[in-house]
Protein backbone atom coordinates (compact mmCIF):
# COMPACT_ATOMS: atom_id res chain seq x y z
CA UNK A 1 0.00 0.00 0.00
CA UNK A 2 1.27 3.50 -0.86
CA UNK A 3 2.61 5.31 2.21
CA UNK A 4 0.56 8.42 1.47
CA UNK A 5 -2.62 6.40 1.65
CA UNK A 6 -1.75 5.36 5.20
CA UNK A 7 -1.86 9.00 6.29
CA UNK A 8 -4.95 10.26 8.08
CA UNK A 9 -7.66 12.39 6.53
CA UNK A 10 -7.05 16.03 7.45
CA UNK A 11 -10.05 17.81 8.87
CA UNK A 12 -11.45 21.28 9.13
CA UNK A 13 -13.25 21.56 12.44
CA UNK A 14 -16.24 23.76 13.08
CA UNK A 15 -15.53 24.66 16.69
CA UNK A 16 -18.61 26.69 17.50
CA UNK A 17 -21.23 24.23 16.21
CA UNK A 18 -20.95 20.96 18.11
CA UNK A 19 -18.60 19.02 20.37
CA UNK A 20 -16.53 16.76 18.16
CA UNK A 21 -17.57 13.10 18.10
CA UNK A 22 -14.11 11.78 19.02
CA UNK A 23 -14.11 13.95 22.18
CA UNK A 24 -17.56 12.73 23.17
CA UNK A 25 -16.47 9.14 22.58
CA UNK A 26 -13.14 9.35 24.45
CA UNK A 27 -14.41 8.76 28.05
CA UNK A 28 -16.19 5.61 26.84
CA UNK A 29 -13.12 4.56 24.86
CA UNK A 30 -10.92 4.72 27.95
CA UNK A 31 -13.37 3.86 30.73
CA UNK A 32 -15.43 0.94 29.39
CA UNK A 33 -12.57 -1.54 28.82
CA UNK A 34 -11.25 -0.86 32.33
CA UNK A 35 -14.72 -1.46 33.80
CA UNK A 36 -15.16 -4.65 31.76
CA UNK A 37 -11.70 -5.92 32.76
CA UNK A 38 -12.50 -5.18 36.41
CA UNK A 39 -15.80 -7.09 36.11
CA UNK A 40 -13.92 -10.12 34.84
CA UNK A 41 -11.52 -9.98 37.78
CA UNK A 42 -14.33 -9.36 40.26
CA UNK A 43 -16.33 -12.29 38.87
CA UNK A 44 -13.24 -14.50 39.15
CA UNK A 45 -12.83 -13.35 42.76
CA UNK A 46 -16.46 -14.03 43.72
CA UNK A 47 -16.93 -17.36 41.94
CA UNK A 48 -13.32 -18.53 41.74
CA UNK A 49 -11.65 -17.43 44.98
CA UNK A 50 -14.60 -17.26 47.39
CA UNK A 51 -16.35 -20.17 45.66
CA UNK A 52 -13.04 -22.06 45.69
CA UNK A 53 -13.30 -23.12 42.03
CA UNK A 54 -10.42 -23.05 39.54
CA UNK A 55 -12.78 -23.14 36.52
CA UNK A 56 -12.90 -19.33 36.56
CA UNK A 57 -9.17 -18.69 36.29
CA UNK A 58 -9.60 -17.87 32.61
CA UNK A 59 -11.68 -14.84 33.58
CA UNK A 60 -8.81 -13.54 35.68
CA UNK A 61 -6.40 -13.90 32.74
CA UNK A 62 -8.81 -12.19 30.35
CA UNK A 63 -9.49 -9.39 32.82
CA UNK A 64 -5.78 -8.72 33.24
CA UNK A 65 -5.18 -8.83 29.46
CA UNK A 66 -8.05 -6.40 28.77
CA UNK A 67 -6.88 -3.94 31.45
CA UNK A 68 -3.14 -4.07 30.62
CA UNK A 69 -3.77 -4.06 26.86
CA UNK A 70 -5.98 -1.01 27.11
CA UNK A 71 -3.76 0.91 29.50
CA UNK A 72 -0.80 0.24 27.17
CA UNK A 73 -2.57 2.02 24.32
CA UNK A 74 -4.52 4.58 26.36
CA UNK A 75 -1.40 6.04 27.98
CA UNK A 76 0.29 7.19 24.76
CA UNK A 77 -3.11 8.32 23.51
CA UNK A 78 -3.65 10.54 26.56
CA UNK A 79 -0.05 11.77 26.37
CA UNK A 80 -0.52 12.71 22.72
CA UNK A 81 -3.56 14.72 23.71
CA UNK A 82 -1.56 16.77 26.20
CA UNK A 83 1.31 17.44 23.80
CA UNK A 84 -1.02 18.62 21.05
CA UNK A 85 -2.93 20.82 23.48
CA UNK A 86 0.30 22.50 24.60
CA UNK A 87 1.27 23.11 20.99
CA UNK A 88 -2.04 24.86 20.42
CA UNK B 1 -26.94 37.54 35.56
CA UNK B 2 -24.96 34.67 34.07
CA UNK B 3 -25.65 34.02 30.43
CA UNK B 4 -25.98 30.24 30.22
CA UNK B 5 -25.86 30.17 26.42
CA UNK B 6 -22.57 32.10 26.39
CA UNK B 7 -21.09 29.82 29.07
CA UNK B 8 -22.09 26.72 27.11
CA UNK B 9 -20.58 28.19 23.96
CA UNK B 10 -17.32 28.92 25.83
CA UNK B 11 -17.26 25.37 27.21
CA UNK B 12 -17.76 23.92 23.72
CA UNK B 13 -14.94 26.03 22.32
CA UNK B 14 -12.64 24.97 25.19
CA UNK B 15 -13.50 21.27 24.75
CA UNK B 16 -13.09 21.45 21.00
CA UNK B 17 -9.72 23.16 21.35
CA UNK B 18 -8.37 19.79 22.54
CA UNK B 19 -6.66 17.83 19.85
CA UNK B 20 -5.96 14.13 19.47
CA UNK B 21 -3.24 12.21 17.72
CA UNK B 22 -5.23 10.20 15.13
CA UNK B 23 -2.68 7.40 15.23
CA UNK B 24 -3.05 6.74 18.97
CA UNK B 25 -6.79 7.31 18.82
CA UNK B 26 -7.01 4.48 16.33
CA UNK B 27 -4.88 2.23 18.53
CA UNK B 28 -7.02 3.00 21.61
CA UNK B 29 -10.15 2.33 19.53
CA UNK B 30 -8.82 -1.10 18.61
CA UNK B 31 -8.06 -1.98 22.24
CA UNK B 32 -11.54 -0.76 23.23
CA UNK B 33 -13.01 -3.60 21.13
CA UNK B 34 -11.93 -6.10 23.82
CA UNK B 35 -14.84 -4.75 25.92
CA UNK B 36 -17.24 -6.72 23.73
CA UNK B 37 -16.09 -9.88 25.54
CA UNK B 38 -18.50 -8.84 28.31
CA UNK B 39 -21.07 -10.51 26.04
CA UNK B 40 -20.04 -13.90 27.46
CA UNK B 41 -20.11 -12.78 31.09
CA UNK B 42 -23.66 -11.46 31.02
CA UNK B 43 -26.12 -13.65 32.94
CA UNK B 44 -28.16 -16.28 31.14
CA UNK B 45 -31.62 -14.86 31.88
CA UNK B 46 -34.47 -14.06 29.51
CA UNK B 47 -34.24 -10.26 29.45
CA UNK B 48 -30.45 -10.19 29.13
CA UNK B 49 -30.57 -12.87 26.42
CA UNK B 50 -33.04 -10.71 24.54
CA UNK B 51 -30.65 -7.75 24.80
CA UNK B 52 -27.72 -9.97 23.74
CA UNK B 53 -29.75 -11.05 20.73
CA UNK B 54 -30.72 -7.58 19.56
CA UNK B 55 -28.15 -5.03 20.73
CA UNK B 56 -25.08 -6.29 18.78
CA UNK B 57 -26.89 -6.41 15.39
CA UNK B 58 -28.45 -3.01 16.10
CA UNK B 59 -24.99 -1.53 16.81
CA UNK B 60 -23.67 -3.01 13.55
CA UNK B 61 -26.73 -1.77 11.65
CA UNK B 62 -26.19 1.72 13.11
CA UNK B 63 -22.51 1.62 12.08
CA UNK B 64 -23.43 0.50 8.52
CA UNK B 65 -26.05 3.26 8.19
CA UNK B 66 -23.49 5.84 9.40
CA UNK B 67 -20.99 4.58 6.85
CA UNK B 68 -23.54 4.66 4.02
CA UNK B 69 -24.40 8.25 4.95
CA UNK B 70 -20.69 9.17 5.02
CA UNK B 71 -19.93 7.55 1.67
CA UNK B 72 -22.93 9.19 0.04
CA UNK B 73 -21.80 12.55 1.45
CA UNK B 74 -24.84 13.08 3.71
CA UNK B 75 -22.60 13.15 6.80
CA UNK B 76 -19.28 14.93 6.60
CA UNK B 77 -16.14 12.82 7.02
CA UNK B 78 -15.10 15.47 9.60
CA UNK B 79 -17.19 13.57 12.14
CA UNK B 80 -15.18 10.37 11.56
CA UNK B 81 -11.90 10.98 13.30
CA UNK B 82 -8.87 8.85 12.46
CA UNK B 83 -9.91 7.81 8.96
CA UNK B 84 -7.04 6.91 6.67
CA UNK B 85 -6.70 8.38 3.18
CA UNK B 86 -7.52 5.06 1.53
CA UNK B 87 -10.74 4.88 3.58
CA UNK B 88 -12.02 8.18 2.25
CA UNK B 89 -13.89 6.58 -0.63
CA UNK B 90 -14.07 3.09 0.78
CA UNK B 91 -15.93 1.43 3.66
CA UNK B 92 -14.11 2.37 6.88
CA UNK B 93 -12.19 -0.34 8.71
CA UNK B 94 -14.35 0.11 11.83
CA UNK B 95 -17.29 -1.36 9.90
CA UNK B 96 -15.26 -4.48 9.02
CA UNK B 97 -14.11 -4.63 12.63
CA UNK B 98 -17.70 -4.54 13.96
CA UNK B 99 -19.06 -7.00 11.39
CA UNK B 100 -16.31 -9.55 12.11
CA UNK B 101 -16.88 -9.25 15.88
CA UNK B 102 -20.62 -9.83 15.56
CA UNK B 103 -20.09 -12.84 13.27
CA UNK B 104 -17.71 -14.33 15.84
CA UNK B 105 -19.97 -13.61 18.82
CA UNK B 106 -23.06 -15.04 17.16
CA UNK B 107 -21.91 -17.92 14.98
CA UNK B 108 -18.66 -19.26 16.47
CA UNK B 109 -17.99 -21.11 19.72
CA UNK B 110 -16.57 -18.98 22.50
CA UNK B 111 -13.25 -20.86 22.37
CA UNK B 112 -12.75 -19.66 18.79
CA UNK B 113 -14.31 -16.20 19.07
CA UNK B 114 -12.36 -14.94 22.11
CA UNK B 115 -8.79 -15.37 20.78
CA UNK B 116 -9.79 -14.06 17.33
CA UNK B 117 -11.33 -10.93 18.87
CA UNK B 118 -8.22 -10.46 21.04
CA UNK B 119 -6.02 -10.77 17.92
CA UNK B 120 -7.92 -7.89 16.30
CA UNK B 121 -8.31 -5.72 19.38
CA UNK B 122 -4.85 -6.10 20.93
CA UNK B 123 -2.75 -8.11 18.47
CA UNK B 124 -3.43 -5.79 15.52
CA UNK B 125 -2.28 -2.57 17.26
CA UNK B 126 0.78 -4.35 18.69
CA UNK B 127 1.71 -5.60 15.20
CA UNK B 128 1.03 -2.10 13.83
CA UNK B 129 3.44 -0.54 16.33
CA UNK B 130 6.12 -3.13 15.55
CA UNK B 131 5.66 -2.41 11.84
CA UNK B 132 6.15 1.31 12.44
CA UNK B 133 9.32 0.92 14.49
CA UNK B 134 11.07 -2.20 13.21
CA UNK B 135 11.44 -4.27 10.05
CA UNK B 136 8.87 -6.68 8.63
CA UNK B 137 10.85 -9.66 9.97
CA UNK B 138 10.04 -8.52 13.51
CA UNK B 139 6.39 -8.14 12.50
CA UNK B 140 6.21 -11.77 11.42
CA UNK B 141 8.05 -13.16 14.46
CA UNK B 142 6.59 -11.04 17.28
CA UNK B 143 3.14 -10.86 15.64
CA UNK B 144 3.00 -14.63 15.42
CA UNK B 145 3.94 -15.14 19.06
CA UNK B 146 1.55 -12.44 20.31
CA UNK B 147 -1.40 -13.98 18.45
CA UNK B 148 -0.27 -17.47 19.44
CA UNK B 149 -0.36 -16.37 23.08
CA UNK B 150 -4.04 -15.37 22.80
CA UNK B 151 -4.91 -18.84 21.50
CA UNK B 152 -2.88 -20.59 24.24
CA UNK B 153 -4.59 -18.71 27.08
CA UNK B 154 -8.06 -19.39 25.66
CA UNK B 155 -7.43 -23.08 25.07
CA UNK B 156 -5.48 -23.75 28.26
CA UNK B 157 -8.15 -26.21 29.42
CA UNK B 158 -7.73 -28.34 26.26
CA UNK B 159 -5.52 -31.32 25.54
CA UNK B 160 -1.82 -30.37 25.08
CA UNK B 161 -1.85 -31.53 21.45
CA UNK B 162 -4.87 -29.33 20.76
CA UNK B 163 -3.27 -26.31 22.47
CA UNK B 164 -0.17 -26.63 20.29
CA UNK B 165 -2.16 -27.22 17.08
CA UNK B 166 -4.65 -24.43 17.69
CA UNK B 167 -2.06 -21.88 18.79
CA UNK B 168 0.15 -22.49 15.74
CA UNK B 169 -2.72 -22.55 13.23
CA UNK B 170 -4.48 -19.60 14.89
CA UNK B 171 -1.29 -17.54 15.18
CA UNK B 172 -0.41 -18.15 11.52
CA UNK B 173 -3.98 -17.40 10.40
CA UNK B 174 -4.06 -14.12 12.31
CA UNK B 175 -0.68 -13.11 10.96
CA UNK B 176 -1.73 -13.85 7.37
CA UNK B 177 -4.96 -11.91 7.95
CA UNK B 178 -3.02 -8.92 9.26
CA UNK B 179 -0.23 -8.82 6.68
CA UNK B 180 -2.25 -9.63 3.56
CA UNK B 181 -3.77 -6.36 2.36
CA UNK B 182 -6.71 -5.93 0.00
CA UNK B 183 -8.21 -2.58 -0.97
CA UNK B 184 -11.77 -3.88 -0.70
CA UNK B 185 -11.43 -6.09 2.37
CA UNK B 186 -9.85 -4.71 5.51
CA UNK B 187 -7.28 -6.49 7.64
CA UNK B 188 -9.50 -5.86 10.71
CA UNK B 189 -11.89 -8.39 9.17
CA UNK B 190 -9.24 -10.80 7.93
CA UNK B 191 -7.29 -10.98 11.21
CA UNK B 192 -10.47 -12.27 12.87
CA UNK B 193 -12.06 -14.41 10.19
CA UNK B 194 -9.06 -16.31 8.79
CA UNK B 195 -8.02 -17.87 12.13
CA UNK B 196 -11.70 -18.36 13.01
CA UNK B 197 -12.37 -20.39 9.87
CA UNK B 198 -9.17 -22.41 10.31
CA UNK B 199 -10.07 -23.12 13.92
CA UNK B 200 -13.61 -24.06 12.97
CA UNK B 201 -12.18 -26.76 10.72
CA UNK B 202 -10.10 -28.05 13.66
CA UNK B 203 -13.17 -27.75 15.92
CA UNK B 204 -15.22 -29.96 13.61
CA UNK B 205 -12.35 -32.47 13.51
CA UNK B 206 -11.86 -32.68 17.30
CA UNK B 207 -14.20 -35.68 17.86
CA UNK B 208 -12.60 -37.47 14.89
CA UNK B 209 -9.18 -37.04 16.52
CA UNK B 210 -10.49 -38.82 19.60
CA UNK B 211 -10.21 -35.65 21.71
CA UNK B 212 -12.77 -33.74 23.74
CA UNK B 213 -13.83 -30.13 23.39
CA UNK B 214 -12.22 -27.73 25.87
CA UNK B 215 -14.41 -26.06 28.51
CA UNK B 216 -15.49 -22.48 28.00
CA UNK B 217 -13.21 -19.84 29.48
CA UNK B 218 -16.03 -17.44 30.45
CA UNK B 219 -19.18 -18.70 32.14
CA UNK B 220 -22.35 -16.65 32.31
CA UNK B 221 -22.42 -14.72 35.54
CA UNK B 222 -25.26 -14.98 38.05
CA UNK B 223 -25.06 -11.19 38.31
CA UNK B 224 -24.72 -11.42 42.11
CA UNK B 225 -22.26 -8.58 41.82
Amino acid sequence: MVKKEMEYVKKQYYFSKIIRTEILFTPLLIGLPLIVGSFFIYDWYIRGVIGNCTAYNGELILGIIIIIGNIAFDMPFIKSLKVLSKKK
Amino acid sequence: MVNVADKLKDAKIKINSLDFDAHWYRRAFHAFGASFLIYYLLPDVYLINLLKLWIPPLIVLFVIILEVLRLTGKISSDHFFGLRMYEKKRVGSYVFFAVAIIILLRFFPQQIAIPCILCATLGDPIIGEIRRRYSMNYVYIIGFFVCMYFFIITWFKADVFLIILVSIVGGLGALIGETKKFWWLDDDFMIQMIPAILLLIIWIGIPHLGLSYPDVIISSSFMHW
